[in-house]
């Protein structure tokens, strides 16, 4: 299996709900090497750092930039097993006291987002919390 | 601290509703104190498991950032296979629990990394 084509992924995305809690997304292609190249964001289990020497995945990655969270390498994934085409992301951001899955999936043209946020710090009173969003495609 | 999710409402035991062949053909969820108990069986298309046994969530989510309320609630656990690692989430929307799995596969192979999104009707 090579690398998904992740043409129906990348571009610049905007929130259709203007008080959405994250405005814009821009996904390019290519992989930084690491899971987490700008902001506070930090490697995962669900998107460790990549190994220099070892090839790349070859199933593909895409770059996932939230201006409100920095920008991180995100594992692409086909809606069949013998696809060719990317149409979903999953991407994480851990900032400490609070962590972001980003995951989202292309329908209609519609970038369909799943947002989870957890706060593993104690005393704040807020509860980790599910939202689904739906973003547009201003460029390819 | 950190609010208590109701995490009762995604209980119970959840029935594809899709007659034809799926990746996930039912789920039983349990209360265990603060978290979920999951236990996924195959549905019969690709490579899925027919029992894929019993994990806990790795967390789990209310409605909005201001309540613990879960009937639009969510929970993500993983599982690890052979030849395959599986994070599952899962939400509940309008009384269907909606299960998205990202499948991600350790080695080159024939099979492309899939998301799957299908949907689970809580068993009468």
């Amino acid at each position: 299996m090579t690398a998904l084509d992740v043409s129906s992924l990348t571009g610049d995305w905007r929130n259709t709900n203007e008080n959405g809690r994250i405005k814009r997304i821009v996904c390019t292609s290519g992989s930084s090497g690491s899971s987490a190249s700008l902001g506070s964001s930090a490697a995962t289990s669900a998107n460790p750092p990549r190994n220099p020497e070892e090839p790349e995945e070859p199933r593909g990655t895409i770059q996932v930039t939230c201006p409100e969270f920095g920008t991180v390498d995100a594992p692409v994934f086909a809606f069949e097993f013998d696809a060719k085409q990317a149409g979903a992301f999953y991407a994480l951001y851990d900032r400490g006291n609070q962590e972001l899955r980003l995951q989202a999936n292309v329908k209609l043209g519609v970038l369909v987002v799943v947002t989870l946020f957890r706060f593993p710090d104690t005393g704040s009173g807020r509860s980790n919390y599910f939202n689904r969003e739906f973003f547009y495609r201003i460029a390819p | 601290m950190t609010n208590r999710i109701d995490i009762e409402p995604m209980a119970g035991r959840w029935l594809k509703t899709n007659d034809k062949p799926q990746w996930i053909g039912s789920a039983d969820v349990k209360v265990d104190g603060d978290r979920l108990m999951v236990r996924l069986h195959g549905g019969g298309l690709g490579p899925t498991p027919r029992d894929w046994g019993t994990v806990p969530t790795e967390a789990v989510y209310a409605s909005r950032i201001d309540t613990s309320d879960a009937h639009a609630g969510a929970f993500v656990c993983k599982y690890a296979f052979d030849d395959f690692d599986v994070e599952v989430q899962a939400n509940l929307n309008l009384g269907l629990l909606v299960i998205a799995t990202y499948v991600t596969f350790r080695k080159p192979g024939p099979h492309a990394n899939r998301f799957t999104r299908e949907f689970f009707r809580r068993d009468a």
